[in-house]
């Protein structure tokens, strides 16, 4: 038996850095925001860093300074992550606005339609599908391209799914005549051929583009997926059109914060799906132990052990909505439960899901506890295989 | 044919804005409270101008169906944070604690503001303020809604109800038990709001103990309100969840097909699902349909 080893990726968005946001929303760039940059240059060994430092301390940003900025930001975020060790890598999503927007930014057929609350004080943005959606061309290309050239690392790279940007718009064009008193199946149809158009005219070509450019691993980003339980298999087969005839060598599917029973058994129609990317942390205890009893939240994973042909599994060791740091030792724990339950050969590691409300400090100490955890793991279970050898 | 516009109704961009800035030190308590103030004025004056029969203050300091009440109650607190439906909205469980239910005091007018002339008044239904805290109905009816219902005056109150639609017909003897206990105050109307209603108009909806009975076109079918149906029928012929601008004589038409005496159009629930100045829209549109049904009535 050869040795168990994990692979370790992030899931998706980091923080962006005081002196970016501040740049780009044309706020004055502080002291404490330069030292920031100067700070993190340090702790993750970047040269060139500079031109950087001496365009934040003149605090004059034009065209080409913001250009300058936002292609540093990127080459932070992919340092922070390279540096914590993880094996695939991105940017922690720093030239997108946000997961939903930055889809809607980039597409016709999409109008902003104003304000709603999420909860007490909190808000969100909310766009209309006015016609059949498209792309003029492929908007992440260049993001790819850029970290490509800049990181040995495997990349994967994340794409807002079909059923999300649909679950988060509003309807003016497929399901508009006629709403009032139809039947659910013109509902039904009406919502599946918004689907699937948004699959096949946004999110396909654009993924198809960045693969063509180089991606093997492409991540389809869909934490809206069970939201209405009873469309989670149309939800199902807009991610095989979004994937359709790309030859990427890695498919992959992230959700968080579901019932991932409502998943099963539609997930096993994923076509060429390697993996569920999916939250555990935020459920568990932080009690150390490899029992069923220590790890309450890794429930879910006897859905995977009863469907022994289902997607693979990227275990979500980091609990994102908070700065409690996972010590190695209880994501070690984490690990060795799942992998024992299911086989080493179907986890995979990653956090909960993208760390982008964790500041800089804590995501690093937690993904660079991540990776310890894992080779702790990776020890405990090599030391049992040889130990029943 | 009546119309009017019960639940909680959106924040305009200014009062997000107030409330944003309030949350992170930016202005004070006094400018957010004045924001309000525009607020409810602005709604009055838009409901007025559609011709509306009934006023709503639209609950817009409710921070979701249930909080005020909550916090003005024993035995019952805000709990986790839990996702509204199929939306991406959010809000407080009611959750119990070992004391037992009881209202403090009612609502004070922060929560059921002043309004000049004749009026409703949105409260959750026992059966949902009940949801998932192991209390049965008639109890939280008892000791919280019914000292609130006492304590109001408004012309009609309706019952928002967002679960039973969803669960089935189960939740009917528990919830008809309940509204039996809310007897004796203003006229009440209970609310099925964003839900297919079939199965409970199948099991007996019509027979609980309200004057009005609200039901989700955009949800439920026409033909699925059964024959002699006695009661006001608050019609949810405005989709809230939805930017799409409704075609007033489009909601005349479908009103004629139903075959219900009593008629009142409403929204389909809560319009905070879209944006103020389309909430606007809506509810002008709701009063044209309303005069355009009553003046084909006419003739």
């Amino acid at each position: 038996m050869t040795d168990v080893m994990f692979e370790t990726r992030e899931i998706g968005s980091l923080a962006k850095p005081p002196w970016r946001v501040k740049a780009f929303a044309g706020r004055p760039i502080e002291k404490a925001d330069v030292a920031e940059a100067e700070r993190w240059a340090q702790k993750l060994e970047l040269d060139g860093t500079e031109e950087l430092v001496e365009t934040l301390r003149r605090g004059e940003v034009g065209h080409d300074e913001l250009r300058l900025i936002d292609d540093w930001s990127s080459r932070y975020g992919l340092a922070l992550l390279e540096r914590a060790g993880l094996d695939v890598v991105y940017d922690g999503e720093q030239r997108r606005t946000e997961m939903y927007d930055h889809v809607i930014r980039h597409a016709h057929g999409f109008e902003q339609r104003g304000t709603v609350r999420s909860f007490d004080n909190k808000y969100y943005s909310k766009a209309a599908c006015v016609e059949e959606p498209a792309i003029d061309g492929p908007y992440d290309v260049d993001e790819y391209r850029f970290l490509a050239a800049r990181t040995d690392r495997r990349l994967k790279v994340p794409f807002t799914g079909p059923y999300t940007i649909v679950d988060w718009s509003y309807d003016e064009h497929y399901g508009r005549h006629g709403a009032l008193g139809a039947t659910a199946e013109q509902r039904a149809d009406a919502r599946r051929r918004f689907l699937l158009d948004v699959a096949e005219r946004v999110v396909r070509p654009n993924a198809a583009a960045v693969v063509e450019a180089g991606c093997d691993w492409i991540q389809i980003d869909e934490p809206a997926l069970t939201t209405r339980p009873d469309e989670v298999p149309v939800g199902v087969e807009a991610f095989n059109a979004s994937v359709a005839g790309i030859p990427a060598a890695r498919r992959s599917l992230h959700i968080c914060f579901s019932d991932y029973s409502l998943l099963f058994p539609h997930v096993l129609d994923l076509d060429d799906c390697f993996e569920l990317q999916l939250e555990f942390a935020n459920r568990d205890s932080h009690d150390l132990g490899t029992d069923g009893a220590d790890r309450p939240g890794y429930e879910p994973l006897f859905l995977f052990r009863e469907h022994e042909d289902a997607p693979n599994v990227g275990l979500g060791v980091l609990d994102i909505h908070t700065n409690f740091v996972e010590p190695a030792e209880l994501v070690r724990d984490r690990i060795v439960y799942a992998a024992e339950l299911l086989g080493p050969e179907r986890v995979s590691v990653n956090p909960d899901c993208g760390l982008r409300t964790r500041s800089w400090d804590v995501a690093y100490e937690k993904l660079a506890n991540m990776v310890e955890g894992t080779r702790l793991a990776e020890e405990a279970l090599n030391r049992a295989h040889a130990g029943s050898r | 044919m009546q119309a009017f516009a019960p639940g909680i109704y959106p924040r305009s961009e200014a009062l997000v804005q107030a409330t944003r800035d309030l949350d992170r030190g930016r202005t004070t308590a006094e400018a957010v409270d004045q924001q309000f103030g525009r607020d409810l004025d602005e709604l009055v004056r838009v409901q007025q101008e559609a011709g509306l029969d009934l006023l709503a203050d639209g609950m817009l300091r409710w921070q979701d169906l249930f909080r005020p009440l909550l916090e003005a109650s024993e035995g019952l607190e805000p709990g986790p944070l839990t996702r509204f439906l199929d939306t991406n909205s959010f809000y407080r469980a009611p959750t119990p604690t070992s004391a037992e239910p009881r209202l403090g005091a009612p609502l004070d007018e922060r929560y059921v503001a002043p309004l000049p002339g004749r009026r409703i008044v949105t409260l959750p239904s026992p059966y949902a303020l009940a949801h998932g805290t192991g209390l049965p109905a008639k109890v939280v009816a008892t000791s919280v809604l019914k000292p609130q219902l006492d304590a109001l005056d408004a012309d009609l109150v309706v019952l928002s109800e967002p679960s039973l639609a969803r669960e089935g017909a189960g939740g009917l003897a528990e919830l008809h038990e309940a509204l039996e206990a809310l007897e004796g105050g203003p006229k009440l109307a209970l609310q099925l709001t964003f839900g297919d209603a079939r199965e409970l108009l199948e099991n007996g909806l019509a027979e609980l103990p309200v004057e009005g009975i609200g039901v989700d076109f955009y949800a439920t079918h026409a033909t699925d309100v059964p024959a002699g149906f006695d009661k006001l029928l608050l019609a949810g012929v405005v989709d809230a969840r939805s930017s799409a601008l409704e075609d007033p004589q489009e909601i005349a038409d479908f009103v004629e097909r139903l075959d219900v005496e009593r008629v009142a159009l409403v929204p389909n629930g809560d319009l905070q699902y879209v944006s103020e100045p389309i909430a606007r829209q809506k509810l002008a549109r709701l009063g044209a349909a309303r005069t355009a049904r009553a003046k084909e009535t006419a003739a």
